[in-house]
Parts: structure tokens; sequence; C-alpha cells
């Protein structure tokens, strides 16, 4: 009885309503940091990173079988020419092997061997780089026609590791100079000390 | 002015209440966060792990033969140097023939010989900046010619190449240009 004598009206009760709806109301808690914009920012320097680092000529993995010497220059290292790599056990002419190297002491005596070369122990030519190269010559030929260079000679980039052997080093420029290969790129690591 | 019944202020209360959003609800994005924390960590680990190494390029030319040299300018008056590197040291041949022990004229005998058992580079450019400064006429002369015995290590003659680059001060050029030689 008592509870329907102070019934409001329905109007007073709907702007009670509002009125309590409104007081009630608050901005709604952030329970959690929005870093999707920042994450976003980071992906793209990942996926940067990644594809920077792989396609750089100058990005030489460093292992035991291959350890690029240190010099002291600090020039741009150049990134034009057909690659060829000298590890301890192998050449590659690209990422194509080929030819498996033999012991370092035989290396000192005949290079890579009298059935490697086109006339013999004391020749310079190593027979299977050689047909690596001019292949890989014919390649350059047209790409460097097309990019308006001097066709008649190509440049060569040498990854050759720390401990090759001198006469191997020869064996193998001289093999690029019979493939039209004039200029070569010897790569080395940067090092603030001499030695 | 009227008052509310206890029922009315009861359904107020309870209509009042701000609505809980479910999980699913919260912001209307996809949740991405669990692959973004993936990324982050790849990220991490790849700049962690790549070890920037930055590499430089030597200039060179195919080697030349013993009889006959490459060189791309001769000059009237010229130093022709040419470095033959050794188990034991350094023979430095210049035009007016070997270069004696100690860098002291012409003579026979190994022109720098080791220092204990390293080789002396410090020695190697001193002998090449006095042999450079001995004529005005070579002042201009940048070519070296390098040649080694045939298990000459490649990093030995990366240093002497390095060696015989600038003047012991490192301010003025000595020889640049590198040329390769095949000893026979």
């Amino acid at each position: 009885m008592t509870e329907t004598a102070e019934k409001v009206s329905m109007p007073q009760y709907k702007a009670a309503l509002r009125r309590e709806t409104r007081r009630r109301a608050h901005e709604p808690d952030i329970n959690f940091l929005n870093i999707t914009a920042m994450l976003d920012i980071m992906t793209i320097i990942l996926v940067f990173l990644l594809k920077s680092l792989g396609e750089s000529a100058g990005s030489v993995p460093q292992s035991d079988d291959l350890r690029l010497p240190t010099s002291v220059l600090r020039t741009e290292p150049s990134q034009e020419g057909v690659i060829v790599t000298v590890s301890k056990t192998q050449i590659l002419v690209g990422d194509n092997r080929v030819l498996k190297l033999p012991s370092r002491e035989s290396m000192v005596q005949s290079g890579v061997g009298a059935s490697n070369k086109r006339n013999g122990p004391n020749d310079l030519y190593i027979t299977p780089l050689g047909n690596a190269l001019a292949k890989a010559r014919k390649t350059d030929k047209i790409l460097r026609q097309k990019k308006g260079k001097d066709p008649t000679i190509s440049e060569a980039i040498i990854i050759a590791d720390g401990t090759t052997p001198y006469r191997l080093l020869i064996e193998v420029m001289f093999t690029l100079g019979q493939n039209e290969f004039a200029k070569y790129h010897l790569m080395v690591m940067q090092s603030k000390d001499k030695g | 002015m009227a008052k509310l019944s206890a029922a009315q202020r009861g359904k107020i209360r309870r209509l009042s209440q701000p609505k809980e959003l479910a999980p699913d609800e919260e912001g209307g994005e996809l949740n991405i966060v669990p692959f973004l924390d993936i990324i982050v960590n790849i990220l991490i680990f790849v700049l962690a792990t790549v070890a920037v190494t930055f590499t430089s390029t030597i200039e060179t030319n195919p080697p030349a033969g013993k009889s006959a040299g490459v060189r791309s300018s001769i000059p009237q008056e010229s130093l022709n140097l040419t470095v033959l590197i050794v188990n034991e040291g350094f023979s430095l041949k210049a035009q007016g023939g070997n270069v004696a022990p100690g860098c002291l004229g012409v003579g026979s005998g190994l022109s720098i010989g080791m220092r204990g058992s390293q080789y002396d580079y410090t020695e190697l450019t001193k002998c090449a900046a006095k042999l450079k400064g001995s004529n005005p006429a070579y002042a201009e002369e940048n070519q070296v010619q390098i040649s080694a015995n045939p298990g000459i290590p490649y990093a030995i003659v990366i240093n002497a190449i390095d060696a015989l680059r600038t003047t012991p001060d490192g301010r003025s050029p000595l020889f640049e240009n590198v040329t390769f030689g095949v000893s026979k």
C-alpha cells in the first residue's frame, strides 16, 4: 500500500533512469595498450632487414671453410661482377660448385691438380672453372649490353678464404683472365688494425 | 516531489549498470597480438644472431707473367716496384735492382726479414715510402706488382697490399694500384 503511494509516474521514472545511467556511465577501462601500430612498424623493419641482408653481395657467411682476410680498407664493396668463391674445400661460381679442392699441401705443389688443368700440372688454367666461367661470361655479356656497359670485358668478385695458397689464387685469376674477365674485386673484411 | 519506490530504485540500479563488452567485442579487431609477439621475437633473434660484417673490395687486374708485366702506364723514369713475398720475408725489386737488406740501397739478399715469426709490415711500409721518396719522378707512381711463393696464404698477401697502400703516418698514398705477378 505504502509502495503504491510512493510510486512515481512513468516519465519521472524514465528521467530518473536516464540520470542514473548517465551518472554511472564511465569511459571504458583501457585494460591493454594498443601496440599494433608499433608492431606493424617492427614487422616492416624485420622484412626490410631480412631482404637487404640476403641481397647484399657484401654479406658473406663466415665459417671455418671460408673466412675472409682482413684489410684496413674502408671503401664500399663493389657489387658488380660474377661471384667466384674459393673456400678451403671448393670453388664456386655464383652458387654452383665447380670444383672440389685437394689438400692444401697438394695445392701448394701443383694447384688444383693435373687432372683439372688444360695442359698438365704446371698450367694455370683450371678447366672446370673455365667452363663455368665461360657460361657466366655469356650471361654477363648480355647483361652488360643491356645495362649499357662495356660488353668486351666482365668483372669478377673474388671471395677467397684467408688461407688460400697464392698458387691457387693465381690459377683462379688466370682462368678468369682467359675467359674475358678483366677486372677483379678481391673481397676482404674491414678491420681497424693492420695484419 | 514523489519518491521512487524500492522496486523502481532496484530496477534503475539494474538497468543503469554499464554494459561489459564480451572479450571478442573489445576493440572490434582481430586479435593479432600472439602473431606479433612471434614477429618481435624473430626480429630480436635475427638482430642478435646476424653478425654485421663490413666488407670492402681491392680492385685489381689479371695477373702478369714474369716476362710480360702488365703496367697500365710506364713513365720514362719509374720505380717499377715489385714485392716478392717469400717464406722468410719480403724481397723488393725496383728500377735499380734488388733492394738490399734493411732497405739500404741496392744489393743481394732479403730486403725485409721476419720479425720473430711474423712478417714485418711496418718495415715494408717504411721501405716503400723511402723508395718512393728517393726521386721526385716517382711521386705520381702508384702501381706495385705483388708476387709470392706458391704456399703463401692469401691473408699475408692482403696484409702486404695494406702495408704498401699508405705512408707510415697513413696520410699520403703510396702504392694503391696492385697487380699480381706469377712466380715460377
